[in-house]
């Protein structure tokens, strides 16, 4: 197996961190030994079988200054935001830094609160410490270990009891150092009975070479509902790593949906732990992959608790050279009678060179149980292709047509309107540049 | 845990009719463990020629580089060290019943081997620990040109094709268990049908482990000339001991162009025996390769057959059930690699698990990047009948070429409540209700079996429900 180096990421870019790293030194200088003494994730595992990181040299710059609040306009990051809408509460980190959190009156009198992870530590570290890295620890993979001892800037959000928000709460993180590596954050702890809308955009320009390493934890409380939505829109050249994980309380209900359209290489995990009885979790899944992209998307229904739901549709299209892969796990463990559990990746392959995978698990040890999985990977459909070209349709647009169709089953079950409309655009936009 | 051996056979022996025990006489006295002399000994009691006995040696090599697999079952309780790789216990084959030895025969007698054999077999090879004992075929076979023989004499008697065909579709390398079998093969048949011939009646093998600490190594080669057919059935079981044995054969089968073989197995080991087989077929053009797989017991099983699409519009498929009570952990499955355009395969796996059992769907599809049009579906079924027992589906789908269509698809559940009311409504005790919807969920299944062994299917299935509801 080929040696990382690993010379960026050591002491020296430890200390070299900015001010608001200082307060967590302990736990990032441990986290840099387990970075050290785990092995780079190896194809011969189940987990990393179909991504090759043997290669993969982790001589990235460890922070890039992402300047002040001066260089918002400057670099167009509101328009990057993609924002249509108003918004609770925004956010927006460029490079290593966040530039500016605007909070609006619902954050503000209440007592939620918004902005990032190392202002929250200063501020109020017994929110974040309790759940920081306890769904995603830094021991998980060599990876996470590294996350974990360089991360900076980041976001943290907290609803207290019974408070619902009118509007999403949007972050972007954008970036445009090549060569460097960031470690977003997104720590989401909403408290029983209440009701929030959060959007996680990352954006960048192409970049010749970039690192993203990022990781989601969500708490749901007791009887809350919480949509999150997660698009990635990175430029070619970066290779991005993230874990979402989310744990679900009692009766919550919890809603994510990935969109995955940018990177050289994405490898995006989506975790819901049904921990509490009559907890319901949707994720919904859209990627559109081209060019020699590399998606390999992971996700985990585990159902701790009895009398749950989830519910889990993938879908996406390939072109070009690209190579998508799904895998998944239901779980169920001994405990987790009553539980009703779907899983569903479709695929749909329209050039010759591109590759799909599918791999949908079951591991089911209670008895009393509804699940199922369904996988299927395959071209569009000629029957339709005749009867659209037969109706007089150029066959180019007949494809497109179809190939929207097959998203607008995911689409139609995104209830934040305008990511499902920006979804929809993007959509279009790679189907016309196919033209 | 406090439980005499006694009892602890009594709990494992629980519905399996098949546990009884004749005494050991081997004609030689048997030695446990591997080694290198055991592989020469064993190529040397059967006059083999050179290449056989240095592919053996090789392959022991092999065997013992190998690691042992870290996914799948627990393989942990296997004890190399313990187990007789060879025990001969005839002098010679038979064929007829008579000629063998009382005890044997009996076994057979119990099995109901020859009354079947009667009625409604073509030929039929039965082999005792590591030997063919008996084997007979129908003479109307013979004279068509058909072989039927048992594996060591086909080495002798038909060098030429064992040499060609011998270890190319599982090399000896392949995987651990079957260098393992390589190095120690025994028994198995070989069947060859010449162009043309369809041998109408099936040709029957049942496997019978009688020792304890047994290691079985049978070894299977079936070639189909073109446009032949065969259906080949094969079944076994064995005594009930409180230590393992255990099981490893090798299948290779070639469909040559538009020939057509069906392999049916009905897998009736005791809970004490380690099933690790490897089956793999090749179908040429237009070909058609149907494994129709019934595993109902052993201790662990890992068997996934597969098969090559090798030639345009070749067709595979895979009907398999798996059954686990006490104790068992099944974990089965079955693969297709499309390797031509126009192929098309259908995998169909029903699994059933009860008292704490474990049953695995595993699975691959793949396409080749030159396989176009390639079609594949796969569906998995699996109930599960209380609280302590689990399910596992674990399907690979792998595709290189933009025209393949695959779709795969399963669901787990119970025995459903309001089926159970109706049926126990009519009278029925919640045993047999639980039993006919069990027998009706496998139905797909059975229905492609052979009669006398879709009965037989079904009768095993009730066996291991009896008691068990209530």
């Amino acid at each position: 197996m080929a040696s990382v180096s690993t010379e960026t990421f050591d002491e020296r870019a430890l200390e070299a961190l900015p001010e608001g790293a200082r307060s967590t030194a302990p736990q990032r200088r441990q986290a840099l030994e387990l970075f050290r003494s785990m092995p780079v994730p190896s194809q011969e595992t189940e987990e990393w079988r179909y991504t090759d990181l043997s290669e993969f040299e982790l001589d990235f710059e460890p922070f890039a200054d992402g300047g002040t609040a001066e260089d918002l306009n400057r670099h167009g990051l509101l328009a990057a935001a993609a924002i249509s809408g108003e918004r609770a509460g925004l956010q927006i980190q460029r490079n290593g830094t966040v530039l500016s959190t605007q909070r609006s009156g619902a954050l503000d009198d209440r007592n939620a609160w918004f902005g990032s992870i190392d202002e929250a530590l200063e501020t109020r570290r017994e929110l974040v410490e309790p759940h920081l890295h306890t769904l995603v620890p830094a021991d998980r993979t060599k990876f996470t270990a590294l996350h974990a001892a360089f991360r900076t800037g980041g976001t943290f959000l907290h609803v207290p009891r019974d408070m619902a928000m009118q509007l999403p709460i949007q972050t972007l993180t954008y970036l445009d150092a090549d060569g460097a590596a960031i470690f977003p954050h997104t720590l989401i702890v909403v408290e029983p009975g209440s009701d929030v809308t959060f959007i996680d955009r990352y954006a960048s320009p192409d970049l010749e070479r970039a690192f993203s390493n990022a990781i989601v934890e969500i708490f749901v409380g007791e009887g809350a509902q919480v949509r999150y939505a997660s698009i990635q829109e990175w430029g070619n050249g970066v290779t991005h790593l993230g874990i979402q994980r989310a744990t679900v309380g009692r009766d919550a209900t919890f809603r994510s949906l990935n969109i995955g359209f940018g990177a050289s290489l994405a490898r995006a995990e989506a975790e819901t732990v049904l921990a509490e009885p009559g907890g319901f979790s949707e994720m919904l899944g859209v990627f559109f992959a081209d060019g020699e992209q590399h998606f390999d998307h992971r996700s985990i229904q585990d159902h701790v608790a009895p009398n749950c739901t989830s519910d889990l549709l993938y879908k996406g299209a390939l072109r070009d050279h690209s190579r998508a892969v799904y895998s998944g796990w239901v779980h169920v463990r001994p405990d987790a009678q009553k539980t009703n559990a779907m899983q569903t990746s479709r695929n749909i392959v329209l050039s010759e060179h591109a590759k799909a995978d599918a791999i949908p698990n079951l591991e089911i040890e209670a008895n009393d149980v509804r699940c199922g999985h369904a996988a299927s990977v395959g071209p569009v459909d000629e029957d339709a292709i005749f009867y659209l070209t037969s109706r007089g349709i150029p066959r180019d647009e007949a494809e497109r047509l179809i190939v929207s169709g097959f998203f607008q089953e995911v689409l139609d079950r995104v209830k934040i309107e305008e990511v499902r409309e920006g979804a929809e655009q993007a959509i279009q936009d790679e189907l016309e540049r196919s033209g | 845990m406090a439980i005499s051996q006694e009892e602890h056979l009594k709990e494992l022996s629980k519905g399996y009719r098949f546990d009884w025990k004749d005494e050991a006489r081997p004609v030689f006295e048997p030695k446990r463990g591997l080694s290198e002399q055991v592989v020469e000994e064993i190529s040397s009691l059967k006059s083999e020629p050179d290449w056989m006995r240095k592919r053996r040696v090789k392959a022991l090599k092999h065997f013992e580089a190998r690691p042992m697999p870290w996914w799948g079952a627990d393989l942990s309780g296997i004890d190399f060290d313990n187990i007789y790789y060879f025990i001969r216990s005839t002098e010679k084959q038979a064929t007829t019943w008579e000629d063998l030895p009382d005890d044997i025969r009996g076994t057979w007698d119990k099995l109901g081997i020859p009354e079947a054999e009667k009625k409604y077999l073509g030929g039929v090879s039965a082999q005792y620990e590591s030997e063919v004992v008996y084997h007979k075929i129908k003479g109307e076979l013979e004279s068509m040109g058909v072989l039927f023989t048992d594996m060591d004499s086909a080495v002798r008697d038909y060098p030429d094709l064992v040499k060609e065909y011998f270890g190319t579709l599982i090399p000896p390398n392949d995987n651990k268990f079957a260098a393992l079998n390589t190095a120690v093969w025994s028994g198995g048949s070989f069947i060859y049908v010449p162009p043309g011939v369809h041998v109408e009646i099936p040709l029957q093998a049942y496997f019978r482990i009688n020792a304890e600490n047994m290691g079985q190594f049978e070894r299977t080669l079936i070639i189909a000339d073109e446009g032949s057919y065969v259906h080949y059935v094969e079944g076994c079981s064995a005594p009930i001991y409180t230590s393992d044995s255990l099981h490893s054969a090798v299948v290779e089968i070639k469909a040559m162009k538009g020939a057509r073989v069906r392999y049916t197995t009905i897998q009736n080991w005791s809970t004490n025996v380690y099933n690790l087989v490897t089956k793999r077929a090749a179908a040429y053009e237009d070909a058609v390769m149907e494994w129709v797989d019934g595993n109902i017991g052993s201790k662990v099983t890992m068997k996934y057959p597969s098969i090559y699409l090798l030639g345009r519009g070749a067709r595979g498929e895979v009907l398999s059930v798996a059954f686990a009570g006490k104790g068992m952990h099944t974990d089965a499955g079955g693969k297709a690699i499309h390797a031509a355009p126009y192929t098309t395969s259908v995998i169909n796996s029903k699994s059933v698990s009860k008292d704490g059992g474990r049953t695995g769907y595993r699975g691959l599809v793949r396409v080749e990047p030159d396989a176009h049009h390639a079609k594949s579906t796969v569906r998995c079924d699996a109930l599960i009948l209380d609280e302590e027992s689990r399910s596992d589906t674990y399907p690979y789908i792998e595709v290189e070429d933009e025209t393949a269509a695959l779709g795969h698809e399963a669901t787990v559940s119970k025995v459903g409540d309001d089926q159970l009311f109706y049926l126990m409504s009519r009278g029925l005790s919640e045993a047999e209700a639980t039993a006919m919807i069990v027998n009706g969920f496998i139905e797909p299944i059975t229905r492609e079996l052979p009669m006398e062994y879709a009965v037989e299917l079904n009768r095993l299935i009730e066996l291991q429900m009896e008691g068990s509801v209530g």
